[in-house]
């Protein structure tokens, strides 16, 4: 088959969904083999599977194809679709695992993407979504996407096993991407975040929030943490309490850190005062990186980068991440683009560790099934 | 016949290597002396001994630029090639008696493989942000923090 031989073909289930998405993206075929090859239960595991199927969902097309035992799949992508779309994620984690990706594709749909997403909202593993919320959505923005229907909205908050969370995301479509320039991180202005607390006292999150601000208020004065208590159908499954922080600069990059409880059932018991002292420590680290985005989307950001029209895009980056490491060989391996990478060393000032700046010249990526009005 | 004129070259050469010496001492000393006056010039204009404070700063600079130079990021992320070549382990691999295949132990990038797909960058060796200076280390990056002259 002629389009057999333009595929990519990669081992094992890590990275499988910047795989996809960067398949999806450029339309090369994607064929992953050993998936858990060797493992007691081989295969794709469920929140993989319900990936594929929210991947089938928003596309026109797809070609999936998944041996009998689950170790090796072939994926032949469609066309971006969107339009409004309910998808039930996988307990196993959390809605950020889905919509990373989705945030990655939603721009580049035929028709603007609404979707509904059910399961766990704040977890230990994956971003959660008040902080994909906080910190992704302005990185959009920087590249032109933009308008009232860009929004991500938490409905019913949901904490693992259990789940039970709803959200609603609604993306406008873009033709071109705007280049972006994000070299100078600025200072830190002030810090938000959300302490939430589900089918527990509503108290915990009260005690979060104490304990993290007597750590950050050693270095700004402007913090505010929201409480979030979530009651009756609202709240999920489980019980459960967390916190997320984000700090924002005055050239309005946002920072952000994060920690959910264990899920019922599994570990020990943690103190809410623990989690907030731990939470802003984590915070601080994160600021201690640095740069103009959070290392959570640095993968986004270079996506988006390297998708944008033909002029050159720079962006100041913390250490970059191992998973932002392989994205930028997939880069390479889909779109024939490599970055520039330059370290810049912090030197005498205090402004933390060292940073990388990145830059590229977009491929000029533009949205062709945007339907024109 | 052989050991006299041995000793006695060893006599001729060791004069010769004494005045040698000497000469070298002496221009050593010359040298000393040359340098001590340049030092009291040296002293009215500049300062004494500009060129070895400059040594240790010079010496951390050219540590730093090694330490920086060390971890080559584009090496190390387009550098080496991570292909799946499916042809290589099918063949390669050992038979015991035709029927059974070695399976050879999980390599590091195989296990690297099959873990967890998370974007999260987890800390790994965590700072302590009781001490003082630790604390310090990322004071300006708040605006409470030292400014720049040009803002």
């Amino acid at each position: 088959m002629a389009t057999q031989a333009h595929s990519l073909s990669y081992a094992g289930c890590n990275f499988l969904r910047q795989r996809l998405v960067l398949s999806t993206l450029s339309g090369r075929p994607v064929k992953i083999r050993k998936i858990r090859a060797r493992e007691d239960n081989p295969g794709l595991r469920d929140f993989e599977a319900s990936f594929i199927r929210l991947l089938d969902k928003i596309t026109n097309g797809s070609r999936i194809e998944i041996n009998q035992t689950g170790t090796t799949l072939y994926y032949q992508p469609g066309l971006l679709y969107g339009g409004s779309v309910e998808h039930d994620c996988s307990v196993l984690r959390g809605i950020g695992y889905y919509l990373e990706s989705l945030l990655c594709l939603a721009p580049f749909m035929k028709h603007p993407l609404k979707i509904v997403l059910r399961g766990v909202t704040n977890d230990q593993v994956d971003p959660s979504v008040d902080v994909l919320k906080a910190t992704a959505l302005p990185l959009l923005k920087q590249f032109g996407i933009d308008g009232e229907s860009f929004e991500l909205k938490i409905v019913r908050r949901g904490m693992p096993p259990g789940g039970g969370g709803e959200v609603v995301f609604s993306c406008p479509v873009r033709k071109v991407l705007k280049p972006i320039q994000l070299t100078d991180p600025g200072k830190i202005k002030r810090i938000r975040g959300m302490a939430y607390s589900v089918r527990v006292s509503p108290q915990m999150a009260n005690r979060i929030v104490d304990s993290a601000r007597s750590i950050l208020n050693k270095f700004i004065p402007d913090i505010y943490i929201y409480t979030d208590h979530m009651k009756g159908v609202n709240s999920g499954k489980s019980p459960g309490f967390g916190l997320s922080l984000v700090a924002e600069t005055t050239s309005g990059t946002f920072l952000s850190a994060e920690l959910a409880s264990n899920p019922q059932g599994q570990g020990a018991a943690v103190l809410p005062e623990d989690l907030g002292r731990n939470c802003a420590r984590l915070l601080l680290e994160e600021i201690y990186r640095g740069g103009c985005v959070d290392s959570t989307n640095q993968s986004l950001a270079l996506l988006l980068m390297t998708l944008g029209q033909q002029d050159v895009s720079k962006v100041l980056l913390g250490p970059l991440s191992p998973y932002t490491i392989e994205f930028l060989r997939h880069l390479k391996s889909f779109f024939q683009i490599m970055f520039k990478i330059e370290t810049k060393p912090c030197g005498e000032e205090l402004k933390g560790g060292d940073k990388v700046l990145m830059t590229c010249v977009g491929i000029g990526f533009s949205n062709l099934s945007k339907t024109l009005k | 016949l052989s050991k006299p004129s041995q000793v006695s070259s060893g006599q001729k050469l060791g004069p010769q290597n004494f005045i040698d010496e000497t000469s070298d001492i002496e221009n050593l000393l010359k040298e000393e002396e040359d340098y001590k006056e340049e030092n009291n010039d040296s002293k009215e204009t500049s300062g004494a001994l500009k060129w070895k404070e400059d040594l240790s700063r010079k010496a951390a600079e050219a540590f730093l630029r090694q330490q920086q130079a060390a971890p080559n990021l584009r090496k190390l992320i387009y550098g080496t090639v991570t292909e799946d070549n499916e042809e290589e382990d099918d063949d390669t691999r050992e038979e015991l008696g035709g029927l059974f295949r070695v399976n050879q132990p999980d390599r590091e990038c195989k296990h690297k493989a099959d873990s967890l797909d998370c974007s999260r960058f987890l800390v790994e060796a965590p700072h302590d942000w009781d001490l003082e200076e630790v604390m310090n280390s990322i004071r300006d990056c708040f605006v409470t923090g030292k400014w720049e002259d040009d803002k």
